[in-house]
């Protein structure tokens, strides 16, 4: 007996149990909507821990002070921090490195013709260039001359539109105002407010369009950091506004070049910047894995949450299948007496009905599939960069978790239809 | 063709040993017989030809099918056998309701593997041999129970059988459309098919060129060659 046959049989009997296959297929629909809602989660989680690394460099670390540590317990106590001089120190102490870049973030007032807002600015030294360059640069970059002469000048991250805006983000409503203002203003060459004091725009680095920008899809590097640049020298002299660590610099990003090198060198930036601050810095060093998994931990959680979730939908669902099996087969007992007797074999019968749920599985699962990829559309033109990676593979793969739940879940009740004797079933009104 | 050796069924009742519906049967029929069953309710009739189609497995004694021992037989070799072999007429016609006239039809024959186009083809021819072209496609709701009983002959020679077991055909028939199913029964007995009926109607069984009686579980006599 051909598949078509059984799946012909199998869509009558679904059809003439419509409320009855509805609900068993409606919960399947559930159960594969959070799969290839966890799908998405899973798959984004892994690529942008593979772009990250890539970006970075798997050698890169950073120094900073610990984000929360009971700072607040005494304002007035005098608190000592990681500063520029470290930075120095550790560049001079390992020349080996291939980077060692400060940064100093500054929160303040930003003035450029009719646009007045804050910004974050951040304070950068030569070797911010050694950060992943990804830009193409117009004007200049900020020099050792701009650095050791408290320079006022500062550069600009200009970002990259989409050369054809992906559909599903047409209604990605958030702008940001500051690089509305520079994509429709030439401000190379021109003179900027930020905070107290006026300082010359000298160069323009212009990202990439975003289809080319590895950042685009990465949360995590460069999305926090600031877009504009000034020596941080300067930053330390001139920006006043709210920043993280007072007086001191943020931190410190190093890069070893490369990954084998990253833990030797952990220790010894360690002890050695221990020891300029007598023990007494609270500080922390992390490289870029603990980094990135410290981040994702969240998400992670996320994704277990809805994944089990799905789980439990699609059990549901497949416990669904199983009871409108077994009830299916309770009204067909007479059928399969008839069809024993003209000759069906147990396999046959089996067949018969793991076809149908399968089918019924398939069918709950093209509707879970249409409803997510829906509610993936409308959550990626929202802005949601984890669901801008679905993968063509991910509905086909949640089908085939419906129709494989559909499988299992009639296994039991069309082997005990294969079971029943043929002359009682026969004899069964 | 068929030949029964001490062929014994018996029942499991609770509390007691089992209820024998079948005792010592001995049998034997040719190719090519038209044999029918009497006797009265609850003799055994339905049990043997259950055990004869290989609906069911007898408790004890032998049962030989074109010269093999089916005894032992797997569930998969007897319907097999009952699937190429093998026609079951039943007096309640039992036709799948919700299926065409012509897809009962075809149902055996795709369990065969024949091509659905030419199941489909060879259910139309069979339906104008029984006498009801243009029937076709109305689902046995949609039939009578002569019209009912005639797809469901059409549907036990399907895949060509050398044998033809009925219970009761025209149990549940007027004695008019009865005569017509047994007109067609004794006609394919002519064209060589091994015919079993059990029946009530003693006038119907003299058809038969052999004629058993049953009484309780045995063979009672044997009329004819
Ligand atoms: N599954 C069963 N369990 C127990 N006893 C059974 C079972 N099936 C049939 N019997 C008994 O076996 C005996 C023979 O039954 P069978 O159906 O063969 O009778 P029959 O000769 O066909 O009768 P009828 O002419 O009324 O159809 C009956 O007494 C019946 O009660
Ligand atoms: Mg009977």
């Amino acid at each position: 007996m051909k598949i078509t046959e059984l799946l012909k049989t199998g869509s009558l009997e679904i059809w003439h149990h419509k409320m009855r296959s509805f609900l068993s297929f409606f919960a399947i629909s559930i159960g594969v909507i959070s799969i290839l809602y966890s799908l998405v989660l899973i798959y984004s989680m892994s690529f942008r821990t593979k772009k990250a690394l890539e970006i970075a460099g798997p050698g890169k670390m950073t120094v900073q002070m610990p984000r929360s540590g009971g700072e607040n317990t005494d304002p007035n106590a005098p608190k000592d921090v990681l500063t520029l001089d470290d930075s120095l120190a550790i560049r001079k102490e390992f020349q080996r490195l291939y980077m060692v870049s400060p940064s100093l973030k500054k929160y303040v007032r930003v003035t450029h013709g009719k646009f007045n807002a804050h910004q974050l600015v951040e304070g950068i030294s030569t070797e911010w260039r050694r950060r992943g360059w990804i830009y193409t640069l117009k004007g200049r970059f900020l020099n050792q001359y701009d650095v050791d002469n408290f320079e006022r000048v500062c550069v600009i991250i200009k970002t990259g539109g989409w050369i054809k805006k992906p559909k599903w983000i047409k209604l990605y409503s958030w702008k940001d105002r500051f690089q509305e203002y520079i994509k429709h203003n030439e401000v190379l060459g021109s003179t900027i407010q930020l905070g107290d004091n006026l300082y010359t725009i000298v160069g323009i680095l212009e990202e990439p369009v975003l289809e080319k920008n590895p950042k685009t899809f990465l949360s995590m590097s460069g999305r926090w950091g600031g877009k504009i640049f000034v020596p941080i020298t300067t930053a330390q002299r001139f920006l006043s506004g709210w920043s993280m660590n007072g007086d001191g610099i943020e931190s410190i990003s190093i890069d070893t070049g490369e990954e084998k090198k990253i833990n030797s060198y952990k220790k010894k930036i360690e002890k050695f910047v221990q020891s300029r601050h007598s023990g007494k810095l609270k500080f922390e060093i992390k490289d870029y894995r603990e980094l990135i998994k410290e981040q994702l931990t969240d998400k992670a959680r996320d994704m277990y949450t809805v994944l089990i979730i799905g789980i439990i939908a699609i059990l549901a669902g497949g416990i669904g299948i199983m009871n409108v099996t077994l009830a299916t087969v309770y009204s067909r007992i007479k059928e399969i007496g008839i069809r024993r007797a003209i000759g069906a074999t147990r396999m046959n019968i089996m067949s018969q009905f793991i076809v149908e749920a399968t089918f019924l599985g398939f069918i709950g699962g093209i509707a879970g599939v249409f409803i997510g990829i829906i509610g993936i559309q409308y959550l990626a033109s929202k802005g949601n960069t984890d669901m801008m990676m679905v993968q063509w593979w991910m509905p086909f793969l949640s089908i085939l978790a419906a129709m494989l739940t559909g499988f299992f879940a009639a296994i039991y009740p069309a082997w005990s239809a294969s079971k029943l004797d043929p002359v009682e079933a026969l004899k069964y009104e | 063709m068929i030949k029964c050796e001490n062929l014994k069924k018996v029942y499991p009742v609770k509390k007691s040993k089992g209820y024998e519906a079948l005792t010592e049967v001995d049998l034997e029929i040719k190719a090519g017989d038209f044999l029918s069953i009497t006797g009265p309710s609850g003799c055994g009739k339905s049990t043997l030809l259950h055990i004869l189609g290989f609906l069911d497995n007898p408790s004890g004694g032998k049962y030989f099918f074109q010269g093999k021992n089916v005894t032992s037989f797997n569930d998969r070799k007897r319907s097999m056998l009952r699937r190429e072999k093998i026609g079951f007429i039943f007096q309640s016609f039992n036709l799948l309701p919700r299926f065409s006239a012509s897809a009962n039809i075809m149902l055996p024959m795709l369990y065969a593997g024949v091509e659905k186009s030419e199941a489909l083809e060879r259910s139309y021819k069979l339906l104008e041999d029984v006498g009801l072209k243009g029937k076709e496609n109305n689902s046995a709701l949609e039939l009578s129970g002569g019209e009912c009983q005639r797809v469901a002959m059409a549907r036990a020679i399907a895949n060509k059988p050398e044998l033809i077991i009925a219970d009761e055909p025209t149990g549940n028939l007027d004695s008019k459309t009865g005569k017509n199913v047994m007109a067609l029964l004794k006609k394919l007995n002519g064209e060589g098919l091994t015919v079993i009926m059990v029946t009530h109607d003693n006038e119907l069984a003299k058809i038969a060129s052999k004629i058993i009686v049953m009484k309780d579980g045995r063979i009672e006599k044997t009329v004819g060659r």
